[in-house]
C-alpha cells in the first residue's frame, strides 16, 4: 500500500523542516497555550490560525505535555480554540474547514493521549467548557454533517468522516468516550446513510462510513438505549441497504482476492505451499496484518446489519457480477435529475453501463457466496486470535442469517443455484480439493458444506468448542427450516453424518481434557438430536428414500461410537457430579440410535452368518435395513425442532466489547495516518482558491 | 331498435321522396316512385311526424341549392343507373374484392328485382341523423384545428382531400335522393368524419376556403356537383356504389385495409383514411403493421390519408405510440440507409418519439392536427397528471425544508425513494430521543422540482433495459451463468419498479411492479440468449393516468413472515397436511400473511418498534427457549412411531409420478416451463410483497434479442386471422395465436404460450414416447382426461398442419413444437416461412409434419380420431378458402417493400393463393387432403430433419 511510503515521507519533511525555524503555526500555537487570550493583541488571530497549514504532531504533543495544574489556566484558550474551530467549519473558504478539521482531530486526540486516566467529564470541560459543551458539539456535528451532505468537495468529506473516526475511537473503550454522548444527541446516522445510498460517494467514503456506523452502533450497546441501534434496525431504503451491502462485499472481495494472489503465489509445492500458508499466518507482514484486522471492522458491520436490520437480509441475495465496482467517476450519470424510470436504482452504474466489463470467466455473485468464501478462509485458521475472532463473528452471522425466514428462503431457492468454491485447508490425509467441477447449488449447500468443513478439520487440541457449538446449531437451525417448509435438499447427506460422528468420536477421545474446559455433553447432546431428527423426521426433507436406508447403514455401521458415547454418558451420569445433569440427557436422547442399532446389528450379523458372507458390502446391509424396518418401533421425541434463538445479550455481550475495543485501536492507527496525509488536500483546495 | 329506426328511416325516406317528387321536375324518374309506393305501402304507420321536418328542411335547402346552381342537362341519363346502386343491395361484401366485386355486383343490382329489400337493410344500419350536439362540438375542434394547426400540413390536406370526394360522392348520391335520406344516414353514430358531409356546418366552408386549389372555393355543394359530370362520370357509378359499400355496416376494417392498398383512387384513400376513425381501436390495431407499412413503403397519398389517424392515436395513447414507433422503426429498417434517414415513416417516427404529439396540456397548446374523434377513448387530462405528480411528493412535504439548489443534484434519488426515507425519518423524530438534527441536506423535498418524466420514456428504458440485458447475456458461454446474470440483472431492474411501464402484451391496463428475478431463465437458443420472464403487474383503470403503486420493499413480505416463530409453524405443519407438490420455497404454512392488516402492521408502526427495541435497551429478539426434548419426554407418556411408517411415508412422498421435470443446468427453461401456471402464479404470488393486493396479476414475456420478429408478427397476424375465419365457420380447429411485438428489426418480445413445454424437453425428460407421455399426463386410453387431451390434440394438430401447408412452415423440428398441459401443440418459431426454408438443404418437402407419433396419439392411422383429423382439415382450408381475400392481404400489404427472406422471390403471393385451391370441388379437396396427408406421414423427409436435428443442435 502506498500509504505507507507516504507516511513515511510526510513524516521526513515535516520533521526535517520543523526543527531549525519554528512554523508562524507554530507560534501561534504557544500563543494559544499561553495564559493570554491570544485574540486580545491580534483580533484576526483566529482568522489566520486557520489560513495557516496545521502542525498536527505539535499541536498533539503540546496538548499532552500540559501540567494538570496548566489545564484550569489555558482551558479557555482551548476552549475557544474549540470554539472556533466549530466556527470555522461553516467557513466558505476550503482551506479554512479543512485546517479546522484537522485542528479539531489534534484536540480530540492530544487530549485524550493526556488524560487516558482522566474521566470523560474532565475531558470534556477542558475542550468545551461543561456549559457551552452541548452547544459546542451541536453546532460541530451539525456543520459535519451538511458538510457530508453537501455537494462540496469529496476528499472533505472525507475528512470529515475521519475525524469522526478519530472522535469515535480516541478511546480504547468505546463506551468510555463521553463525548460520544453529543454525537447521540445529534445524530449523523442520516449523513451515513445518504452516503451509502449515493452510488459515486459510496465508493469513496463507503468503507469509512460503513466502519463508523458500526463502532457508534456499539457505543453503550447493552447500558442506554442508543439512537444508531434502533434507527439502523428499522431503515428500509433499499438503496441504502444495498450501499452498504455493497460496500460490505467489496471489501471482504478484496480480502479474497488477496487471499488467492497469495495462495497462488505459494503454488511452488505442496509443502511449500502448506507452510507458507501456515508462516504467513503468523508472520504475515503489516500489510496482511491490517487487512486482516479493517476486515474485523467491516465484518461487525455486516453483523450489525444482519442482527439489528431485517431488511437487510435481502440485500445478501442481492446478486450482481462479480466485479470490482469502481467507484463511479464523478460523471453526470450517477445522478441526473430526471431519471428514466423516475426513480434512481441504487447501481445505475452497473445496470445503465451497456460497457460493463464482460468478462466469461466472472461469475455472477451476491454478498452471502463472497461472505461464504471470506469464511472459509478466515475459519482455514483459528489460532491467531484475530482469526478466532473473526471466524466466531462469522459463524454467529452464519446463526442469525440460519435463523432468519426469508434468508432461509432464498439459501433454498431451487430457482438460485451458484458455484461457490470453498477455500479448503490442505490436509495430510486428503488431498487439496479440485474445485472447478463443483455443481451449482442451491446456497444452503454451500453452508453445510462449509459447516461439514469446518467439522472436520479443527478437532485438535486446542479445541474452538465454541465454534463447534455454532456450528451444530446453525446446522441444526437448517434442518429445522427445510422440516417446517418441507424441503428436500439434494445434498450428500452422509459427509455431515460421518463428520458429526467422527466429531463425536473425537469428543470422547479427548474427554478428560476437554472436560475441563467445556460442557462437552451439550455439543454431543446437539450431535445426537441432529441425527434423532433424521431419524424422526427423514420422511419431511429427505430427498430420497434411499438417503434414510443409508443414514442407518451409517449409524449401523458407525454403532461403536454410539455405544462408547452410551457408556461414557451413563457413567458421568450415575456418578454425582457438576455434569450428572447434561449427560443424562444425552443418555436420553440416544434411545432412538440405541434402538437401531440393537435392532440391525444382530439381523446383520445373523443375515452374514447365514449367507455365509464374513464381510457384507454396502449393498447387502441395506438390504437388510430395507427388510426390517417394519419391527423397529422408534420413540418420538419432542422439541427436536426447536432451538434457543440467538441473542446477543447477555452471552455475546463480552466478545462483541472485546472485538469492538480491537477495532478501535485498529481504527486508530489507520486513522492517524491517513489524516496526517493532507497534502493531496491542500493542493486541491489551493488551486481552488 | 334496428328495426324501429330503419322504419323511421324508411318513412323519412318516403315523405322526402314524395315531396321532391312533387318540387323537383328535373327529375323524373319512372322507376322509383313505384318502388317507393311499395316501401310505403310496406311501412306506414311506423312514421313519426316529429323530427323528420328538420331533416327535411334541411334536404330541402340543399336541394334548393343544387336546383339553384343550375342542375346540368348531362346528368339526366345517368340518374336511373344512379340511383339504383345506392339502393341495390350492397353485394355481399364478405367476397368484395376491390377488383372484381364492383362490376359483377353491379350487374347483379340492375338484374336484381329487390331493390327495395335492398335499400331498407342498407338504411337500416343507420340511424336518422340531425344536427347532433356532438356534431357540433367536433367541428369546433375541427375549426380550432384549422386555425391552430398550421405547421402540419398534411392532414389538413388529407382532410380537405377527403371531403373533397366525400362530397363528390355524396352529392351523386344525393341528387338521386334529393328524396333520400340526408347525406349520413348510413353511419354509424359514433363515426365522427361524418360530420365532414354534413353540408350545413360551417366549418366546411372554413376548410374549403382554405383550399389550395382555386376551382373549388366556392361554397361547395352545388358547385361540386357541377364538376362532378366532367370529371367523373365514368367513374362516378363506381364511386357511388363504393360509396354504399363504404358506409355499410359490413364494411370492417378488413376491407378499409384492403381498399387503401389497392385503390388508386386518392379520394377513395382519403375517405378511408377517415373512416378509420370510426372503428373501434381495437379492430385497426389489428392492421397496425400494415398501415404502418404502407406509410412507410407506398406513395405519399396514401401515407397522407392514414396520417391523421394514426397522430390522432398516438396522441390518444402512449402504448399505440410506442407500438407505432417500434412498427416504423422495424419496417424503415428495409430501406437504403440514405433513404431511410428521410422517409416518411422516420420522420414520423421521430416526431412520435419527440413526445411532440402530448396530449394538450393548456388550452393555450390547441391540438394540432386531427380533432379527437368522438369514439376515442378519454386522453388524459391534465388535472390527472397533476394528481399524480402530487401523490408521489405528498408524504413527503411535511418536513420542513429550507433547502438548497443542490437538492436537486444531491437527490436525484426517486420520489418513492425519498418518500420511503422520510417516512423512517419521521419515526425516528418522533421516536428516537437524538433526533434533533434536522436534516436538511436529505430532507427530500425534491419531488417539488421534480420535472415530470416524458411521457414514453419509462417505457422506452424499461424496454431498452430488457434488450440490453439480452446482449449482454449473450456473450457469457454456458446456460447456468446465463440465468445467474439475468438473476442479477433483474434484481437490479427491479430497484426501478414499480414505474409507470407496461407489457404490452397484456390484455388489460397495468403498472409493472416487479420483476421475481429468480423466475427468470434462459431459453433455449444457440448463440442468441432469448429468455422467459415472469411480471408481477398490478391492473389499474389506465395506466398513463392512474397513480404509479407506491414501491413495497422486498423485506415487506420478510417481515410478515418472520414475525411468526418457528415453533409456531411448525405446530401448523403438525396439523396441515402439505401436498406433495409442494415445491421447495413455497410458504403455505405460514398463517394469513396476505392479510393486509397483519402483514403491514409490524413495518407501518414503525414507531412501536422503536419505543420497545428502546426500552429492551437491546434490538435482540426475546429469545425463546425451547423445551428441552428430553425432560419433557420424561413428563410425558412416551408415543412411540414405527420405523417403518417413517420409511414408508418417505418414499410415499417421492412417489407421486414426475409431473414436473428436473432442474437441468443445459435446460434451464424445461423446469421453468412445466410448473403449472397456476402453481406458479401462486408460488411466486406468495412471495412477493405486492402478493397481497387485490389487482395484482402474473405475466410473462419472452425477450429476444437479434433477432428479427417481423416474420412472427406476420405469422402472428395470419394465425389470428385464420383463427377468428375458423370460428366464424364454427370449424372446430385449435391454434394458438402468440402476441409478437416488434420492437425494432433486430429485437423484440413474444408472449409465451402458457403450460406448454416442447416436445424436445417432453421427450429428453420423459424418456417416453408421445402416446405414453399422453398416457401418463392424462391417464389411461378411456379415461375423461385422456380423451379430452386427444381431442385437443387432434384439432390442434389439424390446425397446425393446415397452417404449416398454408404458410410453408418450415424448419420443424420438435424444440419448435410445444405441447400444452391439455394435449394441444402449438408450432412456434415462424422463422421459415412462405418463400424461405433453412439452409435450403431441401429437407422438410411435406406439407407439413405429421409424424407416426402424432398418428399413434391420434389412435393410429384406422382410428376414427385420425379421420376426424382428416375431417377437419378438409372443413378448416374450406373455411379458409372462403375467407382467402382476408389471409392473402394480409401477407399481401407486408410484402411492400420488404426484405423479409418469406418475401425471397416473385412467386411469393401467387404460391400463397395457389395453396388454397380456389379452382377445386369440395370433392377434389378432400382428395387433397387425403393426399397431403399420406404424403406428411410418408415423407421421409421428416424423420430425415428431426435426425438431422438431433445429430446437429441435439434436438429430439
Amino acid at each position: 500500500m502506498s500509504q505507507v511510503e507516504k507516511k513515511a515521507g510526510l513524516l521526513r519533511r515535516t520533521s526535517s523542516s520543523k526543527k531549525p525555524l519554528k512554523e508562524k503555526v507554530v507560534l501561534m500555537y504557544d500563543e494559544i497555550f499561553a495564559k493570554e487570550d491570544p485574540a486580545k493583541n491580534n483580533p484576526r488571530f483566529w482568522d489566520e490560525l486557520f489560513l495557516m497549514k496545521v502542525n498536527l504532531e505539535y499541536l498533539e504533543s503540546k496538548l499532552e505535555s500540559i501540567d494538570g495544574e496548566d489545564v484550569q489556566c489555558i482551558q479557555d484558550n482551548i476552549n475557544s480554540l474549540f470554539h472556533h474551530c466549530v466556527q470555522a467549519l461553516g467557513e466558505e473558504h476550503q482551506i479554512k474547514v479543512v485546517n479546522a478539521l484537522q485542528t479539531l482531530c489534534a484536540l480530540f486526540r492530544g487530549v485524550h493521549q493526556k488524560n487516558k486516566s482522566a474521566s470523560g467529564f474532565d475531558i470534556i470541560n477542558m475542550l468545551m467548557g461543561f456549559d457551552k459543551a452541548e452547544q459546542r458539539m451541536k453546532d460541530l456535528m451539525e456543520s459535519l454533517d451538511s458538510l457530508l451532505c453537501g455537494d462540496g468537495s469529496e476528499s472533505l468529506k472525507s475528512l470529515c468522516l475521519k475525524l469522526l473516526l478519530c472522535l469515535v475511537t480516541v478511546t480504547d473503550n468505546i463506551s468510555q468516550n463521553t463525548i460520544l454522548e453529543y454525537v447521540m444527541i445529534n445524530s449523523i446516522f442520516e449523513a451515513i446513510l445518504q452516503i451509502l445510498s449515493d452510488s459515486s460517494s459510496r465508493g469513496q467514503h463507503g468503507y469509512d462510513a460503513v466502519v463508523l456506523l458500526a463502532l457508534l452502533v456499539n457505543y453503550r450497546k447493552y447500558e442506554s438505549v442508543n439512537p444508531y441501534i434502533v434507527k439502523l434496525s428499522i431503515v428500509d431504503d433499499e438503496p441504502t441497504l444495498d450501499g452498504m451491502g455493497m460496500v460490505v462485499h467489496q471489501a471482504l472481495t478484496e480480502y479474497n482476492r488477496q487471499y488467492k494472489d497469495k495462495e497462488e503465489e505459494h503454488q511452488g509445492g505442496f509443502f511449500s505451499a502448506l507452510t507458507s500458508m501456515v508462516g504467513s499466518m503468523f508472520i504475515a507482514d503489516a500489510d496482511e496484518k491490517l487487512s486482516v484486522q479493517t476486515n474485523e471492522a467491516i465484518l461487525l458491520a455486516l453483523y450489525e446489519a444482519v442482527h439489528l436490520n431485517r431488511n437487510f437480509i435481502t440485500v445478501l441475495a442481492q446478486s450482481h457480477p462479480e466485479i470490482d465496482i469502481v467507484p463511479a467517476p464523478p460523471t453526470p450519470t450517477p445522478t441526473t435529475p430526471t431519471t428514466p424510470l423516475g426513480t434512481t436504482p441504487p447501481s445505475l452504474d452497473v445496470i445503465n453501463n451497456p460497457e460493463l466489463p464482460l468478462d466469461p470467466n466472472l461469475q455472477t455473485s451476491n454478498l452471502l457466496i463472497t461472505f461464504l468464501k471470506y469464511a472459509s478462509i478466515v475459519m482455514q485458521d483459528t489460532k491467531d486470535e484475530h482469526r478466532l475472532n473473526s471466524a466466531r463473528l462469522c459463524l454467529i452471522i452464519l446463526t442469525c442469517i440460519a435463523e432468519d425466514q426469508y434468508a432461509d428462503a432464498f439459501l433454498h431457492d431451487d430457482n438460485m443455484n451458484f458455484r461457490v468454491t470453498l477455500h479448503r485447508m490442505p490436509m495430510r490425509h486428503r488431498k487439496k480439493a479440485v474445485g472447478k467441477n463443483i455443481p451449482s447449488r442451491p446456497l444452503v449447500c454451500a453452508v453445510l458444506d462449509l459447516m461439514v468443513e469446518f467439522v472436520v478439520t479443527h478437532m485438535m487440541k486446542d479445541f474452538p468448542f465454541d465454534l463447534y457449538l455454532r456450528c451444530v446449531q446453525i446446522i441444526h437451525k437448517l434442518l429445522c427450516y427445510q422440516k417446517k417448509c418441507r424441503i428436500r435438499l439434494h445434498y450428500t447427506w452422509r459427509e455431515l453424518w460421518s463428520a458429526l460422528i467422527n466429531l463425536l468420536k473425537f469428543l470422547m477421545s479427548n474427554e478428560t481434557s476437554l472436560l475441563s474446559k467445556h460442557n462437552i455433553f451439550h455439543l454431543a447432546l446437539l450431535i445426537v438430536n441432529l441425527f434423532n431428527m433424521f431419524i424422526t423426521y427423514g420422511d419431511t426433507f429427505l430427498p430420497t428414500s434411499n438417503s434414510y436406508d443409508e443414514l442407518y447403514y451409517e449409524i449401523v455401521r458407525m454403532h461403536q461410537v454410539f455405544d462408547n458415547l452410551y457408556c461414557m454418558v451413563l457413567r458421568v451420569s450415575t456418578n454425582a457430579g457438576q455434569w450428572k445433569e447434561a449427560a443424562s440427557k444425552v443418555t436420553h436422547a440416544l434411545v432412538n440410535i440405541r434402538a437401531i442399532i440393537n435392532h440391525f446389528n444382530p439381523k446383520i450379523e445373523s443375515y452374514a452368518a447365514v449367507n455365509h458372507i464374513s464381510q457384507l458390502s454396502e449393498e447387502q446391509v441395506l438390504e437388510v435395513v430395507r427388510s426390517n424396518y417394519d419391527t423397529l418401533t422408534l420413540k418420538l421425541q419432542d422439541g427436536l425442532d426447536q432451538f434457543e434463538r440467538y441473542s446477543e445479550q447477555p452471552k455475546e455481550a463480552a466478545f462483541f466489547k472485546e472485538l469492538v475495543r480491537s477495532i478501535s485501536l485498529n481504527v486508530r492507527k489507520n486513522v492517524s495516518l491517513n489524516t496526517l496525509s493532507q497534502d493531496v488536500l491542500l493542493k486541491e483546495f489551493s488551486t481552488i482558491s | 331498435m334496428q328495426s324501429r329506426v330503419g322504419g323511421q328511416n324508411e318513412s323519412n325516406r318516403k315523405r322526402l321522396q314524395k315531396q321532391s317528387f312533387h318540387q323537383d321536375v328535373c327529375v323524373k324518374d319512372g322507376i322509383r316512385p313505384e318502388r317507393n309506393t311499395g316501401v310505403e305501402e310496406r311501412l306506414v304507420g311506423s312514421d313519426g311526424p316529429g323530427t323528420k321536418t328538420g331533416i327535411f328542411l334541411r334536404c330541402r335547402s340543399v336541394l334548393n341549392r343544387i336546383r339553384g346552381a343550375s342542375v346540368a342537362g348531362t346528368l339526366h341519363p345517368k340518374w336511373p343507373t344512379l340511383s339504383e346502386h345506392p339502393s341495390s343491395p350492397s353485394a355481399s361484401p364478405r367476397s368484395s374484392s376491390p377488383s372484381g366485386s364492383i362490376g359483377s355486383s353491379g350487374s347483379l343490382c340492375s338484374s336484381s328485382p329487390s331493390e327495395g329489400i335492398g335499400s331498407s337493410g342498407v338504411s337500416s344500419s343507420g340511424e336518422p341523423r340531425g344536427p347532433s350536439p356532438q356534431l357540433d362540438v367536433i367541428s369546433e375542434d375541427a375549426m380550432e384545428m384549422d386555425l391552430g394547426g398550421q405547421q402540419v400540413i398534411d392532414p389538413e390536406v388529407a382532410l380537405k382531400a377527403c371531403q373533397e370526394v366525400l362530397l363528390k360522392v355524396k352529392l351523386l348520391d344525393n341528387r338521386p335522393g334529393q328524396d333520400d335520406q340526408p347525406p349520413p344516414a348510413e353511419a354509424p353514430e359514433r363515426s365522427s368524419p361524418q360530420w365532414l358531409l354534413n353540408p350545413d356546418t360551417s366549418s366546411i366552408k372554413e376548410e374549403d376556403e382554405d383550399e389550395e386549389e382555386g376551382h373549388r372555393q366556392a361554397p361547395a355543394p352545388p358547385q361540386d356537383r357541377l364538376s362532378l359530370p366532367q370529371s367523373a362520370s365514368s367513374s362516378s357509378s363506381k364511386q357511388s356504389w363504393l360509396l354504399r359499400l363504404f358506409e355499410s355496416k359490413l364494411f370492417d376494417v378488413s376491407m378499409a385495409i384492403s381498399y387503401l392498398y389497392k385503390s388508386k383512387e386518392p379520394g377513395v384513400q382519403a375517405y378511408i383514411g377517415n373512416r378509420l376513425f370510426s372503428f373501434p381501436d381495437g379492430e385497426v390495431d389489428f392492421y397496425l403493421p400494415q398501415l404502418l407499412n404502407m406509410y412507410v413503403h407506398m406513395d405519399t397519398e396514401v401515407g397522407d390519408s392514414i396520417r391523421p389517424y394514426l397522430i390522432h392515436r398516438c396522441r390518444g395513447s402512449i402504448t399505440f405510440s410506442l407500438l407505432s414507433a417500434w412498427l416504423l422503426g422495424a419496417y424503415s429498417s428495409d430501406m437504403h440507409i440514405s433513404t431511410q434517414r428521410h422517409s416518411r415513416g422516420t420522420k414520423l417516427r421521430k416526431l412520435i418519439l419527440s413526445d411532440d404529439l402530448k396530449p394538450p396540456a393548456h388550452p393555450s397548446d390547441p391540438p394540432r392536427s386531427v380533432p379527437p374523434s368522438v369514439s376515442d377513448s378519454p386522453v388524459s387530462s391534465p388535472a390527472h397528471r397533476r394528481c399524480h405528480r402530487r401523490h408521489n411528493s405528498n408524504n413527503v412535504d411535511a418536513g420542513p425544508a429550507p433547502d438548497g439548489p443542490d437538492q436537486g443534484e444531491v437527490f436525484a434519488s426517486p420520489s418513492r425513494r425519498t418518500h420511503q426515507r422520510s417516512k423512517s425519518e419521521a419515526t425516528l423524530a418522533s421516536g428516537g430521543p437524538s433526533a434533533s438534527l434536522r436534516r436538511t441536506g436529505s430532507n427530500p423535498k425534491v419531488e417539488a422540482m421534480h420535472e415530470e418524466p416524458e411521457r414514453l420514456r419509462p417505457q422506452r428504458e424499461f424496454v431498452k433495459s430488457l434488450f440490453c440485458i439480452g446482449k449482454r447475456l449473450a456473450t457469457l458461454p454456458t446456460k447456468e451463468q446465463k440465468t445467474q446474470r439475468l438473476i442479477s440483472e433483474l434484481s437490479l431492474l427491479n430497484h426501478k419498479l414499480p414505474a409507470r411501464v407496461w407489457l404490452p402484451t397484456a390484455e388489460r391496463q397495468h403498472h409493472v411492479c416487479r420483476l421475481p428475478p429468480t423466475q427468470g431463465v434462459v431459453l433455449n437458443s444457440k448463440d442468441k440468449a432469448p429468455y422467459i420472464i415472469y411480471i408481477e403487474v398490478l391492473e389499474c383503470h389506465s395506466f398513463e393516468t392512474s397513480p404509479v403503486p407506491v414501491r413495497i420493499p422486498e423485506t415487506r413480505i420478510h417481515s410478515s413472515r418472520s414475525e411468526e416463530s418457528l415453533d409456531s409453524g411448525a405446530t401448523a405443519n403438525a396439523n396441515s397436511i402439505i401436498t406433495s407438490e409442494h415445491r421447495a420455497g413455497s410458504f403455505s404454512t405460514v398463517p394469513n400473511y396476505d392479510n393486509d392488516d397483519e402483514a403491514w402492521a409490524t413495518d407501518d408502526i414503525g414507531q412501536l418498534q422503536v419505543e420497545m427495541e428502546g426500552q429492551t435497551s437491546s434490538s435482540d429478539n426475546i429469545s425463546q427457549f425451547s423445551v428441552d426434548s428430553i425432560t419433557s419426554l420424561e413428563s410425558k407418556e412416551p408415543v412411540f412411531i414405527a420405523a417403518g411408517d417413517i420409511r414408508r411415508r418417505l418414499s410415499e412422498n417421492l412417489a407421486h409420478p414426475p409431473t414436473s421435470f428436473k432442474w437441468d443446468p443445459e435446460d434451464p427453461s424445461a423446469v421453468a416451463l412445466k410448473e403449472p401456471w397456476e402453481e406458479k402464479v401462486r408460488r411466486i404470488r406468495e412471495a412477493s410483497p405486492y402478493g397481497h393486493l387485490p389487482n395484482w396479476k402474473l405475466q410473462s414475456v419472452i425477450v429476444k434479442c437479434g433477432d428479427d420478429l417481423r416474420q412472427e408478427l406476420l405469422a402472428y397476424q395470419v394465425l389470428k386471422q385464420l383463427q377468428s375465419i375458423w370460428q366464424q365457420e364454427r370449424v372446430p380447429l385449435w391454434i394458438k395465436p402468440y402476441k409478437i411485438l416488434v420492437m425494432s428489426s433486430d429485437s423484440g418480445m413474444i408472449e409465451p404460450v402458457l403450460n406448454a413445454v416442447s416436445l424436445h424437453q417432453v421427450k429428453k425428460q420423459s424418456q417416453l414416447s408421445l402416446l405414453d407421455y399422453f398416457l401418463q399426463e392424462h391417464g389411461s386410453f378411456t379415461t375423461e382426461a385422456f380423451l379430452t387431451a386427444q381431442r385437443n390434440f387432434v384439432q390442434s394438430c389439424a390446425g397446425y398442419s393446415l397452417i404449416c401447408y398454408l404458410l410453408q412452415v418450415k424448419d420443424r423440428h420438435n424444440g419448435n413444437i410445444l405441447l400444452d398441459s391439455e394435449g394441444h401443440i402449438i408450432h412456434i418459431d415462424f422463422g421459415f416461412i412462405l418463400s424461405s426454408s433453412p439452409k435450403n438443404l431441401g429437407f422438410e418437402t411435406s406439407a407439413f409434419k405429421l409424424t407416426s407419433e402424432f398418428v399413434d396419439v391420434m389412435g393410429g392411422l384406422d382410428g376414427d380420431m385420425f379421420i376426424y383429423y382428416k375431417m377437419l382439415m378438409l372443413q378448416g382450408l374450406i373455411a379458409a378458402r372462403k375467407h382467402m381475400e382476408k389471409v392473402l392481404q394480409i401477407v399481401e400489404i407486408m410484402q411492400q417493400g420488404s426484405h423479409l427472406p418469406c418475401f425471397h422471390g416473385s412467386s411469393t403471393i401467387r404460391g400463397l393463393k395457389e395453396r388454397f385451391h380456389m379452382s377445386l370441388t369440395e370433392e377434389q379437396l378432400q382428395v387433397l387432403v387425403e393426399q397431403l396427408v399420406d404424403g406428411s406421414m410418408r415423407s421421409i423427409t421428416t424423420k430425415l430433419y428431426d435426425s438431422f436435428q438431433y445429430v446437429t443442435n441435439g434436438i429430439m
